[in-house]
């Protein structure tokens, strides 16, 4: 091989001062190295993202309060969803792909290496200009700060007549930076799975984890940006005077409704789908069985994420679609559970007759299996058009969405973090704190998202500043407050057990699950490199072969 | 770089792997800057273009004429022989045919959940036709009713306009039905084997009045219209008829071996020659050469 190369003493790094550290994370084009960050960065807009959340619970768990002002609620709202999306959920699911993946697969890193850097800067610059907004967002006019639009922008709400000063060009610049940066890592992320296999692992010994990121990642690339290009005619419309969005000139609205919901429903599985990868790595490992129906598992996800992209319009029933329009969007709605389902069958079928372990990661997952059937049933609740009449712009609504981001997103991804944090670190996450997180968080968040469907339903809308007194829904306010604080105090548990665990955790070893994929053959953390030798694998659970000889996968795969 | 490339990096120096750089932060901020100089300040963005040329030229130079590399320094040493905490492994009887299996060992085949689906869907559809005669003096009454579900179009209709037939109601409704009737069909074949005691009971009774007792709750406040027009009494039986028949149908099919280990190809019943191999007992793939 002809390239210039450098050395590089593995004792450099002990002796490093925190300036020489910084630069190193900042210059590093390492997979583990970017995907601590990108985890880093999503815990930390996670905590900001969660205090917005926190503030809008205060405000609404009493009538007629003024704890903050509509403005601020408005500005609360809409970086709260915006954040939670943009800048935690999909960095996070990011982050774990980039530090596993290539574990999983057996490389050494990413096929793009300097392109996964670049993608990760985008994403934290869009975060950053974004966030900038709340000092920057005033502009000419003295008016705006952060933006207020909602986390989906309706039009005309971003025309310059209602939205003056800057805030919704930094939401959209914001956006369409980090955008470009998603798109960066999904293509890298596909491209290390197809070309950068280790041997003998085809397509059918994959671990499911790593089918996951290969549909969410082409699932960004056709998501991402035709929510770039309404980003950038948002620009245009407010900057150089064209009007794809403004009915009194010719646009229309609507039009934006559909460019964000062909992006926005995708988005959800953009986000579920990874997750999925989580409990189809823990299931099986702590239920001491491989996974059940393998192909069908992968034959799901895939039409998951085919399906997908046909049900946007389920956002927009109340907009005044056909009948048919409505009838060909709820059926496909409705399709798109069928094979959701049979990935549930399928996790119970693996937990079935298992010797299960109780550990926190599959706590996690257990809870992520009960949750997520419950969002999936209120989902197809609301993919009946009549029923979605009723309710849509409802409070009914948003219990529904958390409940599929937190109760199913998060939990999933609180599981891999329990999971891989040995991994990743060297050292044990405190079981019991784990546990104690859990169970507050589980309380905390059925508290709080299982009441909240409640005031929808007696008709509360979303994204009111505040209510009247006497309308029924106040008590059901409180109990969904109170659930928030649970929610807050758990993760607190959660950051303090990773930060403490760090410093005072037991050591981890290689493989402290007593796991059957790769990413367990070598150390915890892993060197820069993974494996000092390109693994060779035979089954789809090569460290089962290495430990039963006697009865490797390979002889019936 | 390929798989054999990167295997081949492992030499008496070490491991070959991709210089750090600082030019992709730096294009990052460039592109940052440029998009914020929109709405800050022309300087910015002129700052930004020149930052993203600059980064652009020192990425080029990362990696033309040839990439930078550094090597790390490793030791190769012996793998460390891997453990586990479970040695012994359970093994179930099995007839010869099928060597290795995992629970559940034995399913209802997905024909079994389709067979129990249009069976009950039959018997469902019975009842509900004679509720709408024997009640109503028209079979479109139940039917018109079930396309109100998602067709926005029927739920319009007064109570003479859903006695008389609509095409377009009537082609939702069995699209509906039809749909709705395989699911939950589909549903029994998967939850059956996991309910060993009384399935009927379970599938054909218990199920239907959670399913008809959540509903009757929830439709009063989401669909009052929808929810006046709905014969309770009649809803649970037909309920009842279409659970009882889907269960014993389903129940009464031969369960098959889960083949959970067996490529999808050869499920499908497709000759794959090479995608699994063809022996019990013999040398790792690493010795005879097979990979």
């Amino acid at each position: 091989m002809s390239s210039e190369t450098m050395a590089l003493s593995p004792h450099a790094v002990e002796t490093q001062s925190l300036a020489e550290r910084l630069h190193g994370w900042a210059t590093t084009v390492d997979h583990k190295r970017i995907g601590v960050m990108y985890i880093g960065f999503a815990l930390i807009f996670l905590v900001i993202g969660g205090i917005e959340a926190i503030i809008m619970r205060i405000q609404l768990a009493l009538p007629n309060n003024d704890f903050v002002s509509p403005q601020v609620f408005n500005r609360m709202f809409t970086m709260h969803g915006t954040t939670m999306i943009f800048f935690v959920a999909m960095p996070i699911m990011f982050g774990f792909g980039n530090y596993t993946v290539p574990l999983l697969v057996g490389t050494r890193d990413m096929a793009f290496p300097r392109l996964n850097a670049f993608s990760f800067w985008l994403t934290a610059f869009g975060a950053l200009l974004m966030y900038f907004s709340f000092v920057g967002g005033f502009g000419l006019y003295g008016a705006g700060s952060a933006p207020d639009v909602g986390w989906f922008a309706y039009a005309p709400l971003t025309s310059k007549v209602f939205s003056p000063g800057h805030s919704s060009d930094f939401w959209s610049l914001g956006l369409i930076v980090s955008g470009f940066g998603s798109i960066g890592t999904s293509v890298n992320m596909i491209t290390t799975i197809v070309c950068s296999r280790c041997p003998g692992m085809t397509l059918n010994k994959m671990p499911l984890f790593a089918w996951m990121n290969i549909v969410m990642s082409g699932m960004v690339l056709f998501a991402i940006s035709p929510l770039t290009a309404a980003q950038i005619m948002i620009s245009l419309d407010r900057y150089l005077g064209a009007h794809f969005f403004d009915t009194q000139a010719g646009g229309s609205a609507v039009i934006w409704m559909h460019f964000f919901w062909i992006f926005g429903h995708p988005e959800v599985y953009i986000l579920i789908i990874p997750s999925f990868g989580f409990i189809s790595e823990i299931v099986p490992v702590f239920s001491r069985k491989p996974i059940f129906g393998y192909p069908i598992m992968v034959g799901a996800t895939v039409a998951i994420g085919f399906i997908s992209f046909s049900v946007w319009a389920h956002h927009m029933f109340t907009v005044g679609m056909n009948s048919w329009g409505n009838t060909f969007f709820a059926i496909t709605t409705m399709a798109v559970g069928v094979p959701t389902g049979i990935k549930i069958f399928n996790w119970l079928g693996t937990i079935w007759g298992g010797k299960i372990q109780f550990k926190t990661p599959m706590l996690f997952s257990l809870a992520f299996l009960f949750q997520f059937l419950i969002a999936g049933l209120t989902g197809i609740m609301l993919s009946s058009t009549p029923f979605n009449w009723q309710l849509s712009g409802s409070y009914f609504v948003v219990a529904h969405f958390h409940y599929v981001i937190v109760g199913g997103i998060l939990f999933a991804v609180f599981g891999g973090f329990y999971y891989w944090y040995p991994k990743i670190t060297g050292k044990m996450l405190s079981e019991r704190l784990g546990k104690l997180h859990f169970w507050l968080f589980v309380i905390g968040f059925h508290l709080t998202f299982d009441f909240m469907h409640i005031p929808g339903l007696l008709g509360m809308p979303r994204r009111i500043y505040t209510y009247e007194a006497g309308r029924g829904w106040e008590i059901w306010n409180q109990i969904v407050s109170v659930g928030a604080l649970f929610q807050g105090v758990a993760v607190l548990i959660f950051v303090f057990n990773m930060i403490w665990s760090y410093w005072k955790g037991k050591d981890a070893g290689c493989d402290p699950w007593d796991a059957w994929t790769l990413e367990w053959t070598t150390t915890s953390p892993p060197p820069e490199y993974n494996f000092a030798t390109i693994p060779t694998v035979h089954s789809s659970r090569p460290l089962w072969d290495l430990k039963h000889p006697e009865d490797p996968d390979w002889k019936y795969e | 770089m390929s798989n054999e490339h990167r295997a081949s990096n492992a030499d008496r120096n070490g491991i070959v792997m991709p210089q750090p750089t600082a030019w992709p932060i730096t294009l990052a901020f460039g592109f940052m800057l440029l998009m914020a100089g929109l709405v800050t300040n022309a300087a910015v963005s002129v700052l930004g273009a020149i930052l993203m040329v600059a980064g652009c030229v020192g990425w080029f130079r990362d990696v033309l004429p040839h990439e930078k590399h550094v090597v790390i320094p490793c030791e190769i040493v012996e793998a460390v022989p891997a453990q586990t905490q479970r040695a012994q492994v359970k093994v179930f009887d099995l007839a010869p045919e099928h060597a290795r299996a995992f629970l559940p060992i034995t399913y209802y085949p997905i024909s079994a959940g389709i067979k129990g689906g249009l069976a009950g869907s039959v018997a469902m559809a019975v009842l509900a036709v004679a509720y709408g005669v024997i009640k109503q003096g028209s079979i479109w009454y139940p039917i018109n009713l079930l396309s109100a579900a998602i067709y926005s179009q029927s739920i319009q209709f007064g109570t003479e306009s859903l006695k008389t037939f609509h095409l377009n109601s009537f082609l939702v409704a069995c699209v509906i039905h039809l749909i709705t009737s395989l699911l939950v069909g589909l549903l029994y074949g998967a939850m059956l084997p996991m309910i060993p005691r009384r399935p009927i009971l379970l599938g054909g009774i218990i199920a239907p009045i959670l399913w008809s007792g959540l509903l009757y709750t929830a439709l009063g406040i989401i669909n009052p219209l929808l929810d006046k027009k709905i014969d309770w009494l009649w809803f649970v039986i037909s309920q009842f008829g279409f659970g009882i028949v889907a269960g014993l149908v389903v129940s009464r099919q031969d369960k098959v071996f889960t083949q959970q280990n067996i490529p999808f190809a050869l499920r499908a019943g497709i000759e794959v020659p090479g995608a699994m191999r063809e022996r019990i007992g013999g040398s790792s793939p690493d010795e005879d050469g097979r990979r």
